[in-house]
């Protein structure tokens, strides 16, 4: 699924030694790839920009017991960063996100069941080394 | 060789389901951990274990608490040492697949097929089947099928 991303099309920040530097180019963005690669590092740095950014919440496994598409039904204008999307996404709200032109996502797993997404919306993280510092970005997963 | 379950009521009832791989292993598999552990984490996240609650980061060498290690790692490992239980598979990069597939005990369910490029062998169970499948393809179309 190709549309614009809704709320960001860049987002950057700086988390002691790691620099992370994301380009949007879909509404719904899905970091996948194999374990251990860094992708939860990311989502507790991005989590910490909800602190001081009021257009992202992070939703992730100790949200199980909530009611996750009433969270996001009742969210306008954010970009939604979901961890542990493979156990937390039901069918139900996969399609609400699919549908949803309200909110952004970027969601961390690696089942695009019922999002109706295609390889453009598929991206693994990319670590470099810079001197102390290592920088993290997505390119295209397949 | 592991067993795979596909639906959830086809689990045995004297047998644990965990869908929250992380908080079991941090709350219960993390304090069993010995040498085999270390060459988990090493081979699927590339850390080091370096004492029994601490790894050393692949990415900037920092010391991290050993709940950082991956949801991937930590389902092998619960899967490791809990092999009477039944684990979420939903969480594993191929990298981990690989390792848990090459297991020779455990328990694990997936409502959709999570198969490494490379396995071997594995047993798959219903209600009222139990079978073993050595080919991708086979184990794919047997878990697509509805039953």
């Amino acid at each position: 699924m190709k549309s614009r991303p809704m709320v960001m099309d860049h987002f950057s920040m700086v988390h002691t030694s790691f620099i992370v530097d994301f380009i949007f180019t879909n509404n719904i963005t899905i970091l996948t790839g194999d374990s251990g690669t860094g992708k939860t590092a990311i989502f507790s740095f991005i989590k910490e920009c909800m602190a001081v950014n009021p257009k992202i919440l992070c939703l992730n496994y100790l949200d199980y017991q909530k009611n996750i598409k009433n969270i996001i039904s009742t969210t306008e204008g954010k970009l939604i960063v979901i961890d542990n999307a493979d156990i937390l996404l039901d069918d139900d709200t996969r399609k609400y996100i699919s549908l949803d032109d309200k909110n952004q996502y970027l969601i961390i797993g690696k089942n695009p069941k019922n999002l109706f997404i295609t390889k453009e919306n598929l991206f693994e993280l990319v670590s470099e080394k810079m001197g102390e510092q290592t920088k993290m970005t997505m390119k295209g997963y397949l | 060789m592991i067993t795979i379950y596909k639906d959830k009521t086809d689990i045995p009832q004297n047998m644990e389901y965990v869908e929250l791989n992380d908080v079991f292993f941090n709350q219960n598999t993390v304090l069993s951990l010995d040498e085999r552990a270390a060459k988990i984490i090493e081979k699927i996240d590339e850390s080091k274990l370096i004492s029994k609650y601490k790894i050393q980061s692949r990415f900037d060498d920092v010391i991290l608490n050993i709940d950082m290690i991956s949801s991937g790692c930590k389902t092998v490992l619960n899967v490791l040492y809990y092999p009477n239980k039944v684990f979420c598979l939903k969480e594993c990069g191929n990298n981990a697949l690989e390792v848990l597939y090459g297991f020779e005990n455990g328990n694990v369910y997936s409502n959709y097929a999570l198969i490494p490029f490379d396995m071997d062998k594995v047993v798959v169970q219903t209600k009222t089947d139990k079978q073993v499948i050595c080919d991708y393809e086979e184990l794919k179309e047997w878990w697509n099928n509805e039953e």
